[in-house]
């Protein structure tokens, strides 16, 4: 049972490598950076609605997951099924 | 040693990519202090100090005398200069935000507003233009490729391409330089100095700050009226309990899944984006223009009503995307702007939320064609495909550096490998005395 709590101790060197290189490689390079426009432009936004719409739909039950499936909250970036309206 | 069997790291081709949100200004991903001391010091040291165009100085809209500082300043009447009144000193210069009255009433915006520097650029124009000097007659060519001014080689008198021309190089408005060319080199040489110990050996030879270009590039600066609707799941945790006991304990969670529906009305003021083909593609893999794109946001507000006198020694890009090119990207943009506005009313899903349908109505926009400033510093690395051309980019404005500077791939190996071998030998000493 000891081996099991021991053994991803192995993986420290490569990821550490692995760590490393990308952290110094991105600090060189700065192939992660863009224009921050989220934040950096000037937004007025209405207050947000919709909350009181919100319902619950289901239940789950003993996952070991400890973050809902395909969370994309922070990743503004990644665009997901665009719903177009003719009406706009 | 222990690491000769594992793959070296995923090949340089760089990891993120100007497609994920960008961390904030300064943070590392890893811990400084965990690394050796010469690594350290490299990346504690301070980067170029931008300034912040939020700040409440630029806020108020103030301009000042560019002599003395003073914002005592009024239209000189009959002309189109501006006197200080503090120190007499005149110039040129109205405020392209006054003059056609941007920046209000975003929120009334409908349809598609186009200035008349953003209009689409016609197949058949020519970006050179032929000027008949005044002074002695003889012609003068101006490629608007690349400059917006020349000089009469017989005469000396210089001449700008000042009337709007179908070519697309004449923007409304041009932002001049406030950095100075000294204070460019000097920002450049520290941010360079932050990354030499794995920097390429050639680069580093060649590195002559001095070389670096004032560059107006040509951009579009939007303001938007749009509403946003985006739905999803989220779930928040009701249960957390473990199972097992001993090394074989596993963590369990029980969550109610709701549907959440987001609306929000938003508008956007003074967003910008590159209007040439070439700089609006940010591929790091074969280019580093996300570099320049970085260096945004500009103080568009004090752009001043085009005057081709602003690009004398300067070069400038000629603007070859029109508004229904950019349209795509403005909407991908607002759509992000518009998920970073809602994540703040969804904090009660703890488990996080998973967004699946998005939809934008943009009400109306507002398209003003600008030549921005921004110094640029360029090295060209030999390699496969052409190479890579990385940039040093300083906003000509607030002086925020951002730069790409190519690696020496053997040394930065060796070094990630290296303190890879010294943790896998802390990790087998400390299995070798468990067991």
């Amino acid at each position: 049972m000891s081996d099991d709590g021991g053994l991803w101790l192995l993986a420290l060197g490569p990821a550490g490598a692995a760590g490393l290189y990308w952290a110094l490689y991105r600090h060189y390079r700065n192939t992660d950076k863009s224009h921050a426009f989220e934040r950096e432009t000037r937004i007025e936004a209405k207050p947000v609605t919709g909350s009181e719409r919100d319902r619950k739909v289901d239940e789950i039950k003993g996952t070991r997951q400890s973050r809902i499936r395909g969370d994309n909250l922070r990743a503004y970036r990644t665009r997901v099924q665009r719903i177009r309206s003719d009406s706009s | 040693m222990s690491n000769a069997s594992t793959p070296p790291p995923a090949p340089p081709h760089g990891p993120g990519s100007p497609q994920d949100v960008p961390p904030e200004p300064g943070s590392f991903p890893l811990d400084p202090a965990t690394l050796p001391d010469a690594i350290r010091e490299e990346i504690e040291a301070p980067d170029p100090v931008a300034i912040d165009t939020a700040s409440e100085e630029l806020k108020d809209g103030l301009n000042h005398c560019p002599k003395c500082g003073s914002t005592d300043i009024r239209h000189k009447p009959g002309s189109d200069l501006l006197i200080c009144l503090y120190c007499r000193n005149e110039w040129h210069g109205q405020r392209i935000e006054e003059a056609f009255g941007l920046g209000e009433g975003i929120d009334q915006l409908r349809g598609t507003v186009i200035s008349s520097g953003a209009r689409d650029i016609a197949a058949d124009a020519a970006s050179l233009m032929t000027f008949k000097c005044g002074g002695c007659g003889a012609e003068v060519t101006v490629n608007t490729q690349n400059a917006m001014t020349a000089r009469c080689h017989w005469c000396r008198h210089v001449f700008g391409v000042n009337e709007q021309i179908e070519n697309g190089a004449v923007p409304d408005a041009v932002l001049p330089f406030h950095i100075r060319k000294d204070d460019a080199v000097a920002r450049i040489r520290q941010f360079v100095d932050k990354r030499r110990l794995f920097a390429l050996k050639e680069f580093k030879e060649e590195f002559t700050p001095e070389n670096v270009v004032g560059v107006y590039l040509p951009y579009m600066v939007i303001d938007a009226n749009a509403a946003a609707d985006i739905a999803g799941h989220g779930e928040i945790e009701t249960r957390r309990y473990t199972r097992g006991s001993g090394n074989n304990k596993k963590t369990y969670y029980d969550a109610d899944v709701y549907r959440v529906e987001r609306h929000v009305d938003f508008t956007v003021d003074d967003l910008t984006l590159e209007s040439s083909a070439e700089r609006g593609n940010l591929d790091t893999r074969v280019n580093t223009n996300n570099i320049i794109n970085t260096i945004l946001p500009f103080d568009t507000k004090n752009a001043v009503k085009w005057n081709a006198s602003y690009l004398v020694g300067f070069s400038s890009e000629k603007r070859d995307r029109n508004v229904d090119h950019l349209r795509p990207r403005l909407e991908d943009q607002l759509l992000s702007i518009a998920r970073a506005q809602v994540e703040s009313s969804v904090r009660r899903y703890d488990r996080g939320v998973r967004w699946e349908q998005e939809r934008l109505d943009v009400h109306g926009t507002r398209w003003v064609s600008m030549y921005l400033p921004v110094w640029l510093y360029s090295y060209h690395q030999p390699g496969r495909n052409g190479g890579m051309l990385h940039y040093i980019a300083v906003n000509g404005r607030t002086g925020e550096t951002m730069g790409s500077v190519p690696v020496q791939q053997w040394k930065l190996l060796t070094a990630a490998l290296t303190v890879g071998t010294v943790l896998e030998g802390i990790a087998l000493w400390i299995l070798g005395n468990s067991a």
